[in-house]
């Protein structure tokens, strides 16, 4: 067996020797309930991921998902009260438009995806700051429960982030693999060139892709605002190297066209265990990052297409 | 004094250079020509290093040497003048001269620029080219150009030891008339400082500046001729070669097309810098064949038609109406189907399997509100895969890991399933072995059998003769001459080769 052949495994492998190794230096770590309540602390976290999945599919980036999911969460602060539970359908269409007019800028004006993402993320980072006066801001705690209780909370011991976090995969997952949209976003990121002479519309679905990662943003952001009960310009902030982590490691290369949502599960879960090693071990606040960022250049260099790549800048 | 003995040269599925003897005195000119594949670029690049050949030896003055890469050719007193200008036009003359050689104008860590310039004047000389060395590329002609790359190319004369060898590939293409007497003259005046390798379409341009003429065919050397016993009708006679064998290109299949009704119609069509004023028609059951060198806009008509260029005048119409916009999608809706030179870039989507490339164009048949229906889809592909004898284990072969014929049948598979009546076909054969290229013409057949209206650009002449109804000749984008090709009535080689050049 050649590592080529490994290759797709790889993921698999390493959340499963990570689970063995983190369980092993703490026994605890196996506690169902501790390790339950530990995967459904992520999922804000795992649906950015899902998002950032369609972006880097098709071979490009969302750089701007964590502001988008920042300015969610101020938008839902701010707008809960006036509009219940409907303030979802605000903050997702705000997540939407963000993402298609990325994939607006980077198809038509021919702007690369991290730079179009990027500064799309700045702008949305500043309307976060403005509708908040820069301020942190809490929610009202009786219109969080009457509108959005229901996010969180236990059924048959089953954190309901969970459930949450299993309809967006599987809503994802058809997407991806049951859709002419989810084939056409493989075919562009595998092969663009041959999508075009194929002739697909090969721009509609990139601006779509974006779009989606946009949505997947709001989502995000919306739970993390339920979740803590409040809205600020820096509150998701941290997340968008883990989501971007998430999906590499998880085994969808920069260079899009394979991988795909199951593997950004896989992914998220090994940043958790990471992250829960980290904890354990005692490894500063101020490390982790720095740790992250290794491991990202490291699954970058293992996952990354070289083939595809003739000139990297 | 520079000789390459019996040298041999394989890539898979293609041997490229079949024990070619070649060999230039010092001040000699040397010719090089042959068909598009006919294997002068790759003698070229193993002569310049970028190729290493696979058998046989390269000696110079009868010294056995081996060239990892150009720049060890470069250290033995080879140069190459390339096609595509090789400058890099944002930065100055000299700089460019002097690229990655630099550091003998090095001082105390910076570059002495007027010391520079002084050896670039003298390098300029040379090319009797009186510019500043200072200008920005960008800012030269293209005649200009090339001089200055010839002078980069003369600066070898000062770094090494022993005799110079220039290739010059193509050096005339885009110059005027005049321009191309000044580098002549340039050329033969240079002979009392290196030899010249001249490769070039125009026939008569070689048979002028050259002393010998090297001619290649499949691969091989076919003739040497001297300067003074070449005539063009023999040569372009051993270029093309060998006659056409009618069962290999299955002409007892060829039947006449249906001249009532017409697919695409182009109605003197031009797209600025690509080509110009083009007429033709194409009806159901024709295979026309765009017949020209590289360059000669063959490839950008089949674009137009896709609608993947647009006209900038006259007028293109698909089954009686023209496009409204000039998009692939349109081409598509349309029925035409685009069979691309880079199989591997656009014919296929390397990474998608078997089925998903054949349903690529044509999703939306296979598919309930934007659901795919997978079965069927690999139902279609079981299917297709049986009719065309496609070489997979299953549905599930990523395209990427097929043979080079296959994945041209999935290509092709994919159009004809999608039910597209107009096909383009650009160098379909090209890269495979004889068997695939025979399957692929027995398709070709298939389908006009079946109404289909084919344009094609081949991969060689022959090709072109053997399986068209009609054929058309460019040169530089213009059309040159229509000839019919009936079964029994075709043209020859020659006739073809004389418009073309």
């Amino acid at each position: 067996m050649t590592i080529e052949k490994l290759k797709p495994y790889l993921p698999w492998i390493t959340l499963v020797v990570l689970v063995l190794l983190v369980g092993a230096i703490n026994p605890s770590f196996f506690n169902p309930t501790a390790l339950l309540q530990l995967v459904a602390d992520i999922v804000p976290l795992f649906i950015m991921a899902l998002g950032m999945t369609f972006a880097i599919y098709i071979g490009g980036i969302d750089l701007s998902m964590q502001q988008v999911a920042n300015l969610v969460t101020v938008v839902a602060t701010v707008y809960l009260a006036q509009f219940g539970v409907f303030v979802a359908l605000i903050c997702i269409g705000a997540g939407f438009v963000i993402g298609a007019v990325s994939g607006w800028i980077t198809t038509r004006q021919f702007v690369p995806s991290f730079v179009a993402t990027l500064a799309m993320g700045f702008i949305a980072l500043s309307g976060a700051r403005f509708l908040s006066g820069e301020r942190a801001l809490s929610m009202n705690a009786e219109a969080r429960d009457a509108s959005f209780g229901w996010m969180f909370g236990n059924t048959a011991g089953v954190p309901h982030e969970l459930v949450i976090a299993g309809v967006l995969l599987a809503i994802a997952w058809f997407l991806q693999s049951r859709t002419t949209f989810g084939r056409a976003l493989k075919a562009v990121g595998a092969g663009e060139l041959a999508a075009v002479a194929s002739g697909l519309n090969v721009d509609r679905i990139k601006i779509m892709a974006f779009a989606l990662s946009g949505t997947f943003a709001a989502i995000a952001g919306l739970m993390f605002s339920v979740k803590l009960s409040g809205g600020d310009a820096n509150l998701a902030n941290g997340f968008l190297i883990l989501a971007i982590v998430a999906v590499l490691v998880g085994g969808t290369p920069l260079t899009g066209g394979v991988g795909g949502v199951i593997n950004t599960l896989v992914g998220t879960l090994i940043v958790v265990v990471i992250r829960s090693a980290m904890v354990y071990l005692e490894v500063d606040a101020t490390m982790q990052q720095m740790i992250f960022g290794i491991i990202l250049i490291i699954a970058i260099a293992m996952t990354i297409d070289r083939s595809k790549m003739r000139i990297v800048k | 004094m520079y000789q390459l003995n019996q040298v041999d040269k394989k890539f898979p599925g293609v041997h490229a250079l079949k024990a070619v003897d070649f060999e230039i005195g010092r001040g000699e000119i040397v010719g090089l020509v042959g068909e598009n594949g006919a294997g002068k670029s790759t003698l070229m690049k193993v002569i310049y290093g970028a190729y290493q050949a696979d058998g046989g030896s390269i000696t110079i003055d009868g010294k056995t040497v081996r060239f990892q890469n150009p720049r060890q050719a470069m250290d033995h007193g080879i140069g190459m003048v390339f096609q595509e200008q090789s400058l890099i036009t944002n930065l100055t003359v000299m700089e460019n001269i002097f690229l990655g050689f630099e550091q003998q104008f090095v001082r105390w860590g910076v570059i002495d620029w007027k010391a520079m310039a002084e050896a670039a004047r003298h390098q300029l000389r040379k090319v009797k080219l009186d510019i500043d060395p200072a200008t920005i590329t960008s800012k030269l002609s293209f005649a200009q150009r090339q001089l200055v790359e010839l002078a980069k190319v003369l600066t070898l004369e000062e770094r090494i030891d022993g005799d110079l060898v220039i290739l010059l590939d193509e050096p005339t293409s885009v110059l005027a008339k005049e321009e191309v007497e000044l580098l002549f003259s340039l050329v033969r005046e240079l002979t009392s400082r290196a030899s010249f390798i001249f490769v070039s379409h125009r026939m008569d341009e070689v048979l002028e500046l050259s002393d010998r003429i090297y001619v290649m065919k499949d691969g091989a050397v076919v003739d040497v001729v001297a300067h003074d016993d070449a005539k063009v009708d023999a040569i372009q006679h051993k270029m093309v070669g060998r006659d056409v064998d009618k069962e290999y290109y299955r002409e007892q299949k060829q039947q006449p097309y249906d001249s009532d009704k017409t697919l695409v119609r182009f109605d003197s069509v031009s797209v600025a810098g690509k080509y110009k004023d083009i007429s033709f028609d194409l009806h159901p059951g024709e295979v026309l064949c765009l017949v020209g060198t590289e360059g000669s806009g063959r490839e950008a008509i089949l674009r137009t038609v896709f609608g993947l260029e647009k006209p900038t005048s006259g007028t293109v119409e698909v089954k009686g109406s023209s496009f409204s916009r000039a998009n692939a999608q349109e081409g598509v809706a349309r029925g035409v189907g685009y069979v691309p030179r880079e199989r591997k870039v656009e014919g296929i989507v390397n990474g998608m399997n078997v089925y998903e490339n054949m349903t690529l164009s044509q999703m939306g048949n296979y598919a309930s509100k934007g659901i795919l229906r997978i079965g069927e889809e690999k139902a279609l592909a079981k299917k297709w895969i049986e009719r065309l004898a496609i070489k997979t284990p299953d549905v599930y072969k990523d395209c990427g890991g097929l043979s080079g014929g296959n994945q041209q049948k999935v290509v092709l598979a994919k159009w004809r399933s999608g039910g597209s009546d107009i096909i383009l076909l650009d160098h379909p054969t090209r890269g495979l072995d004889i068997g695939a290229k025979e399957d692929v013409y027995d398709m070709i057949r298939e389908m006009c059998d079946d109404g289909a209206g084919i344009v094609l650009v081949a991969d060689t002449l022959e090709e072109a003769i053997g399986l068209s109804h009609t054929i058309l000749v460019l040169k530089d984008g213009e059309f040159q001459k229509r000839f019919d090709g009936s079964p029994g009535d075709k043209p020859s080689l020659y006739d073809l080769v004389h418009h073309m050049i």
